[in-house]
């Protein structure tokens, strides 16, 4: 039962690495940049969920669709303002210019908000559990869960329904043709931005409420959204919500086997899916 | 009368490679021109270059009055000029009917709907919740072709309709080419196959080398004269 209560618990932990790794997919699928500076927007999204908890005295979960609204925008006006400079054929100048951010915003942020980790404050649901058929599961986790998965089925029902979602994966397949159908493929790249960055909002705004967060605590982050969008199949949701899960399991399970090992088993399993598996589990039939 | 579009003096570059050397055109409103021409004499690059997915262009587009050499490519379709890429160009992650939805991107009104475009191509109602890349090569153009209606443009461009198409298909597509002038849309097609533009065009155009070699009604010239300046003057015999 133990072993049971634990891999639940990963699956719980592993839907906010799935969302960690829903951004990056999104911002790769569509505009096909690899945005390096992924993980400290996560984190900045903690911090400004931080400030606000301290300013708007509602419950901290309300306030999650507010800080999606924020960095939203901080996206939109990113990719319009920015990253649309550098967009083209090649992969590179992208990835230059999203690193130089990630250094910029580590150092604006440790300005600002100082190095000492930090959290949004909970109350009393922090740690609060509850029994299910026998296991006990934090309060907490279960929400962010449900909250994960409803984004995910949300950001589905979007691209597949509405006309802005057809244009974005349009734009996703051949950027240089939706133009012929009236689409300025640039702002459809500032859109897919401003929505994978309100993904990773939400998702940093949960990592505070379950753990602490510092400045730089977006590397690891990245590592993992990274290793969630590659397990999945590069540019796939739901790939990466499966790669999310698996490597939440493989994170708890690894922890419980040898409790300093970090990071060691999530990448284990990383390297061997993408031995077996080098497209990924959304690509693997190709 | 003002033509519906017109280029002069028109020269498109890739880098430091010129593929257009000044090329000077005019269509009418509602008329039917064929620009006919060997591989890589240009007149892909042509059609890119009017519907704004080439930039590095030097002279004149006008469209309607209206300057359009510099206008952003969205602007352009936006506008009512509307391209049937070569190689048909599907949005593999939509299926067919979503692709033909995309045509509705320019917001422009007209006589083309999704249902009429239905009733242009029957063959798309049973696969049109198909992925667009799982059916055949003719239904890919149809579906090229009904997109770029659903633009309800004033000028479509047709580059290459035939390309892959085994020539049962091609006839059927060519049918509806009819249907499509009774609309008003004036329509350029690019071919490789002079015998087939010519039946289909009121006027021609031949490109070679990135210029114009002749141009007329296909009347006035016949096959023997259009397919000697296709291929450049010399031989030309048995090749038509």
């Amino acid at each position: 039962m133990a072993w049971l209560e634990t891999i639940v618990n990963g699956l719980l932990v592993g839907s906010l690495y799935a969302l960690f790794g829903l951004g990056a997919a999104l911002t790769f699928g569509v505009a096909k940049i690899v945005n390096v500076a992924h993980g400290e927007f996560i984190v900045l999204s903690g911090f400004i969920g931080i400030m606000l908890v301290g300013i708007i005295p509602i419950h901290p979960l309300l306030l999650v669709p507010l800080v999606i609204v924020i960095v939203f925008a901080i996206g939109f006006i990113l990719q319009m303002t920015l990253l649309n400079r550098v967009v083209g054929k090649d992969p590179i100048p992208p990835m230059l210019l999203t690193f130089g951010l990630s250094i910029v915003l580590k150092n604006a942020m440790v300005e600002v908000f100082g190095a000492t980790p930090r959290s949004i404050n909970m109350g009393g649901l922090r740690f609060k559990g509850m029994e299910v058929f026998g296991m006990t599961l934090g309060v907490l986790p279960v929400i962010i869960f449900v909250i994960s998965v409803s984004l995910f089925v949300a950001l589905h029902f979007f691209l597949k329904y509405t006309r802005v979602g057809r244009t974005l994966r349009a734009t996703g397949d051949e950027a240089q043709f939706v133009q012929l159908f009236g689409v300025n493929y640039r702002r459809a790249f500032g859109v897919a931005t401003a929505l994978a960055l309100s993904m990773s909002a939400a998702a940093g705004m949960m990592l505070a409420m379950r753990s602490t967060i510092t400045p730089f605590t977006g590397g690891d982050r990245l590592l993992i959204a990274f290793e969630v969008v590659i397990i999945g199949g590069l540019g796939s949701m739901w790939g990466a919500l499966i790669g999310g899960l698996i490597l939440g399991v493989t994170h708890l399970v690894g922890l419980r086997i040898d409790p300093n090992s970090g990071l060691l088993y999530p990448d284990i399993v990383f390297f061997i899916i993408l031995t077996i598996m080098p497209r990924g589990i959304s690509g693997w039939r190709q | 009368m003002t033509p519906l579009l017109e280029t002069s003096d028109l020269q498109t570059f890739y880098g430091d490679f010129q593929a257009l050397f000044g090329l000077d055109f005019s269509i009418a409103e509602g008329e039917t021109v064929a620009m006919i021409g060997a591989n890589g004499a240009g007149k892909s690059t042509f059609l890119r270059s009017i519907a704004g997915l080439n930039t590095q262009k030097k002279g004149t587009i006008r469209f309607a009055g209206e300057d359009i050499t510099r206008l952003r490519a969205d602007l352009i379709s936006r506008r009512g000029i509307a391209l049937v890429p070569e190689g048909r160009v599907m949005f593999p992650s939509l299926t067919v009917e979503e692709n033909l939805l995309m045509g509705l991107g320019t917001d422009r009104a007209g006589a083309w709907t999704l249902k009429k475009v239905y009733e242009l191509f029957p063959a798309l109602t049973s696969i049109r919740h198909s992925s667009s890349v799982r059916i055949s090569g003719g239904q890919q153009q149809m579906v090229a072709i009904g997109r770029a209606l659903l633009t309800n443009p004033r000028l479509l461009l047709c580059d290459e309709i035939s390309l892959g198409l085994a020539p049962k298909i091609t006839n059927d597509i060519y049918a509806c080419f009819s249907e499509i002038k009774a609309s008003g849309t004036a329509i350029m097609l690019v071919e490789q196959d002079i015998v087939r533009a010519c039946q289909a065009a009121d006027r021609f155009y031949c490109l070679l080398e990135g210029r114009i070699s002749l141009t007329g009604r296909p009347a006035d010239f016949g096959i023997e004269v259009i397919s000697r300046s296709y291929f450049g003057t010399g031989d030309h015999h048995g090749l038509a």
